[in-house]
Order: structure tokens, then sequence, then C-alpha cells
């Protein structure tokens, strides 16, 4: 198994008297892309500062590369790049005139990784034009060549979508896979949508309230959601529907919700016969389709609470 | 690994460069001390319209032989006799020399310059090159890349301290560079040499003349502008605490700035208030102390101020280090 670049162990955080990160502990290997995932206010960015050094912890211990962020800063930090909420840069000053003053903060940086890090984020014709001429996106790849300037084992990005584009988030998403796949960086990224770090990560760390809620690999998280197929009948027929569904062999689990809409658990290439089997029982179905995962179902299943009232998108089949 | 502390001033000197601070301070300068030029301009004009220009010799030696007179006759104080003695050798200085005492030069408006702006315009300038060090990076969130590098909080608050005392000397330099080069241009760059009387003291709220001397013009200059350098760079410290303490650009130079104006008006109202000669914006006015001027508040005297100054200064660099260096970086 690759090395652990980031271990982080029992993290606590309070502000103003109130406790908001209540014991986080997970480990971000080298060669991974880890995601953080979580909904807004859940403390992701607030972990995110204190992995950075921005916020002194109120407890628990961060190794960067071994190095234990409190006692050995520097050496800690030298090994991480990172954006924290948006990429902020002198916007006074060009994009080459900012890597430079990181370059100087860093130390021992030559002209030539400069140009190669521009040359790598694709800025190389804007790189003397002044920062405030500059589009997010551009913004977005100039924070990422500041980030990699000194060549890190960890890259720390806080939801290094937002505001982007599609176009712009396909291509941050492909940079991403890249330089962990190919420069075996581990890369941490937090997201409040759960497309977003099915898409890009290896493992996920799932935060709610403050808390770790869940811990492993995207595969087998989205495992749990498979061949979800969503049926809404008509009020007077659910019952019946209901009962025709729990006949069928293979429909291996069936949940009832509001509004007429019932979720089953089965082969999403069996809809068309076991629609059938339905009209032939005289259910009205008046709706069809399989589910499309959101966060809020994820948290239901994950916090044991997913049974009866859960929120339901119904959505195309996207695999 | 880590950055080196010149790397790093290095940096400043260019945010703050590009900021343009230092050029809108050159600016202030360069469009004031031509005004004030004209001003003195025309007050020596209106002077020698008034009193003649031709005779400043005779009526210099009608004031020697006056002070003479005086000096002759009996039944006078010791000090006030050496006091006289001072006068009359620097009147004859200028008389051997050819020195007209109230026409001015470009050394001499430089000297009248610092005496007005010490205590409230020069101040007001350190505070714009200071006000935004370091909540500019707060207010613009650069902040997060400045103190996630490797290179520890308080040499960054380091870095920043030493670029604001260079950019204070670079700021005290100029204003003494321009006003001689501009008023020159009007009143000549001549008067280095001139006498100037300093060493004033002040006891039991009276003015003591028995321990003044006589100071070529040149050295009272690089006195008075000494003197002045470190109330700007103590004016210069708690802006940079202030800078530290809010967030904004705004209300940093809205303290500052009620800070320095509120200490003006009290050294004119504050005799009766004793206690307010430990504020550090009462003692601003230091160049007063080399001129012989009566201090605003009872008690107050050149190495009293300079400790009220220094105090302030360090209790100031504590607190912003303290706190830079702890704070948490929330947005
Ligand atoms: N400076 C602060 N003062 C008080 N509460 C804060 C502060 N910063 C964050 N919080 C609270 O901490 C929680 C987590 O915030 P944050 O880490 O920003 O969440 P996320 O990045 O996951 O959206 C929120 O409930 C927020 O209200
Ligand atoms: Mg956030």
């Amino acid at each position: 198994m690759a090395d652990v670049v980031l271990s982080v162990a029992g993290l606590v955080k309070a502000i103003g008297g109130k406790r908001i990160i209540h014991d986080i502990t997970f480990e971000v290997r080298a060669g991974e892309v880890f995601g953080f995932l979580g909904p807004n206010g859940a403390g992701k960015t607030t972990t995110i500062r204190m992995l950075v050094g921005l916020a002194a912890p109120d407890g628990g211990d961060i190794l960067i590369g071994g190095e234990s962020l409190r006692n050995q800063f520097s050496r800690a930090i030298s090994q991480v790049g990172c954006i924290v909420e948006n990429p902020e840069l002198y916007k006074f000053m060009t994009g080459r005139e900012n890597l430079e003053l990181f370059a100087r903060m860093s130390g021992n940086i030559t002209t030539e990784r400069i140009d190669e890090v521009v040359e790598f984020v694709d800025l190389t014709e804007a790189i003397d034009e002044k920062v405030k001429t500059y589009s997010l996106g551009m913004r977005q790849r100039l924070g990422i060549a500041q980030a990699l300037l000194h060549k890190p084992k960890l890259l720390i990005l806080d939801e290094p979508t937002n505001g982007l584009d599609p176009a712009g988030i396909r291509e941050l998403r492909q940079f991403i896979r890249k330089l962990a796949e190919e420069e075996g960086l581990a890369v941490f990224i937090s997201s409040h949508l759960l497309s977003e770090i099915e898409m890009m990560c290896d493992r996920v760390a799932i935060i709610s309230k403050g808390r770790v809620i869940s811990v492993g690999s995207v595969k087998s998280l989205m495992e749990q959601f498979a061949d979800q197929v969503d049926f809404q009948f008509t009020e007077r027929s659910v019952d019946q529907g209901v009962q025709v569904l729990r006949q069928i062999p293979y429909v291996t689990e069936v949940w009832t919700l509001t509004e007429g809409h019932v979720k089953c658990k089965m082969d999403v290439e069996r809809i068309g016969e076991l629609n059938q089997s339905l009209v032939a029982a005289g259910a009205e179905v008046i709706g069809i389709a399989s589910k499309t995962v959101t966060l809020e179902d994820l948290f239901l299943t994950l916090t044991g609470g997913g049974d009866a009232h859960g929120s339901e998108h119904a959505g195309t089949h996207s695999k | 690994m880590g950055a080196s502390m010149l790397g790093l001033i290095q940096n400043e000197t260019l945010k703050l460069m590009r900021r343009r601070r230092f050029l809108v301070v050159i600016l202030i300068l360069a469009v004031l001390i031509p005004i004030f030029t004209y001003a003195q301009f025309k007050t020596v004009q209106t002077a020698q319209e008034r009193l003649g220009t031709s005779d400043w010799r005779s009526l210099l030696q009608q004031r020697i032989v006056d002070n003479q007179n005086r000096l002759a006759s009996s039944r006078m104080p010791e000090e006030w006799r050496q006091w006289l003695k001072i006068q009359i050798a620097q009147q004859q200085y200028y008389l051997d020399h050819n020195i007209d005492p109230s026409a001015p030069s470009g050394v001499t408006f430089s000297r009248g310059f610092m005496d007005q702006a010490v205590g409230l315009f020069l101040p007001m300038i350190i505070v714009v090159l200071a006000v935004d060090l370091v909540s500019s990076e707060y207010s613009e969130g650069t902040i997060k890349l400045l103190l996630t590098r490797p290179v520890r909080r308080w040499k960054v608050l380091a870095s920043k301290y030493l670029t604001l005392i260079l950019f204070v000397s670079l700021t005290v330099l100029s204003a003494l560079i321009m006003s001689y080069v501009i008023s020159g241009v009007v009143f000549g760059y001549v008067g280095w040499d001139m006498p100037v009387l300093t060493g004033f003291q002040v006891v039991g709220g009276e003015l003591d003349t028995s321990t003044v001397f006589m100071l070529p013009q040149w050295q009272y200059i690089l006195l008075q502008y000494g003197l002045s350098w470190f109330v700007c760079l103590v004016v210069g410290t708690i802006t940079l605490m202030v800078s530290v303490l809010v967030r904004t650009t705004a209300a940093g130079m809205g303290i500052m700035m009620a800070a320095l104006i509120s200490g003006t008006i009290l050294t004119q109202m504050a005799q009766s208030w004793e206690q307010a000669k430990y504020l550090f914006n009462v003692n601003l006015q230091i160049t007063d102390y080399l001129a012989g001027s009566l201090p605003p508040i009872q008690g107050m005297s050149l190495p009293f101020s300079l400790t009220v100054l220094s105090v302030w200064g360090i209790v100031s660099l504590i607190v912003a280090f303290m706190v830079f260096t702890r704070r948490d970086v929330t947005s």
C-alpha cells in the first residue's frame, strides 16, 4: 500500500466556545484522490484551515509526510500546496510576479520551475498580464500553479469547482486525476456535491456536523445505491402496486415514500418486464425513474434513517 | 527550504510599490511642498514690503546694541545675562557672515517645514503607508497564501515591519530632500552653516535658557529629522498594530486619523488634564523642544516624550506580534 501522506487523528476545534469539529480521523495516501464530502456548514473549510496551519486545532494530531504540523511547521507545510476557498492572489501584480513572490517564500525554486508550472496549467500566454484581468478559470489555474510550484506531496483543494462552468469543471477533474496518477500526488478535495466526488475521487470521507460518519472507497459507497428504481402510482393504486412489487422475486427491497412514490431495489434491465406485471395487475403507473443518488440519500442511509420519508429526486439513469 | 528575510522584504517592498503607496506619499509631498514654499514666499514678501529689505544689517546692528545695553545695566539675573550673551553672539555671527536671519533659504525652509509637519502631516503620511500592510492581506484573502508557506508567522510580520522601517526612513528623507530642493528654487540653496539656537530646558513651567548653545543649521536639521524619524517610526508601529487588529483598511484609517487629529486638539486644550501627556498623540510635536517653545502640558520634556513614544512603540509591537502569530485565520 502506498505511503500515508496525510494523517489526521482526533482533530477537535471549537470556535467561540462552540465545538465545530469533533474527533475527525482519516488518512490520505500518495497517488490517491481523497474526497471530503459534506453539506454546507459541515466543517470542511474549518478542517482544511487546520490542515494547512491557518487555524490551530484544540486537540488531535496532523502529520504531513510524517512531520507534525504543530511541532515541525515548516517541514510539514513545505510538503503541502493548497487553495483554501477561492484562489486568492495579488490582483495588482502579474501572474508571474505572484509566482515569483511565492517562490521566494518557499526557497530554492528556479525560474525554469516557474515556467514549467505555468506551462503545466496552460497559462503561458497570460502569465505576464495583471491577475485582475484574469477570468475565474484562469485564476483557478494560477492558484493551482502556485500550489504546485514547490513540488508538494499533498495538494489540498477546498471546493475547487465552485464558480467554474461545466467545461472548467471537466478540465479540473482531468487535471487532478493526472496529478494523482502520473505525478503520484496525494490530492485532498472537499465538496458538497456527491456527483463531483463520485467522478473524481478514489476514496471519500463523509462529514456531517463536524463528524466523519464514514470513510471508504467511492466504489463501495456507490454500490449501496446501485439499481434503485422509483415508481409513481396514482393515489388509489399505491397499495396494490406495493403488493405486486413485494411479490416479484427480482425486486429485493421496497420502500413506500410520499405522494405515490415507491422505491425499490432491482435490476434496472427488467423495468419493462416489471411494468407489464404492474399494468396486468391493474396498478396505475404514472412515472418510472431510475434514481440519481443524492447526498441526502447518502446521509439517510449512513445514519440509518432512510426508510420511509426520504427526499426523492427523480432523474434519468446516467451511468 | 524556507525563505530568507531578504527575500521576504523584497516581496513586501514589491507589494507596497505595486499598491502605489509610496508613490502616493511622494505625490502628496510634491504637491504640498510647492504650496508651502509659495505661502512662505508671500509671507516674506509682505514682511519685506513693510520693513524694507536693504537695511537688515543696520536693524541687526541695532538689536546687538540694544542687547549690549541691557547687559551693561546691573541687577540682572545671571541666567538672563547668559541668554543675552548667546543672542549677541548669534547676531554677531549673522552680521560677520553677511547672513540675513529673517531671509528664507532652502535649509531654513526645510527646518520650518519639519517643525510644522511632524505633529500631524507626516504621521498621516506614515499612516497611509502602513495602514493596510496587514489588514489588506486579510481583506483580500492573500493571508491564506502568506501563512501556508514554510515561513514562521513572526518572520512574516517581521519582514513587514522591516519594510515599514525602510519606507518610513525613505519618507522622512524624501521630505528633507524635496523641501530643500523645491524651496531652494525660490529661496536659494544656502544656509547649512547658519547658527541656530537650541538646548532650551523647561524648569517649573518656565523656559530655562541657561543651557542654550549655538548649532550649525545642518547639525540642527540632522537632529530634528532624526527625532521626526523616530516619531514616524512609532506612529508606523502603532499603525501596524492597528492593521493587525482590524480587518479593513477603512477601519484602520479611521482609527489612526482620529487618534492623530485628537492629539492635535488635545495639545491645544489639555493644559489642565495632566495625564494626557502619557498619550502618544500629544507627544508628536517633538521638534518644539529643540526650538524652545513651551510644551503643551506641564511635565513634558524631550526625554519624557521619547520615553512615552518608546513605550507605546514597544507595546504596540508586542501586541501586533502576539496577535498575528496566534490568531486563527477565518473569513
Ligand atoms: N469564524 C467562525 N465563527 C463561528 N462559527 C463558525 C466560524 N467559521 C465557521 N463557523 C461554523 O462552523 C461550521 C462549519 O463551517 P465550515 O467549516 O465553513 O463549513 P463548510 O466548509 O463545510 O461549508 C458552520 O456551522 C459555521 O457556522
Ligand atoms: Mg467551505
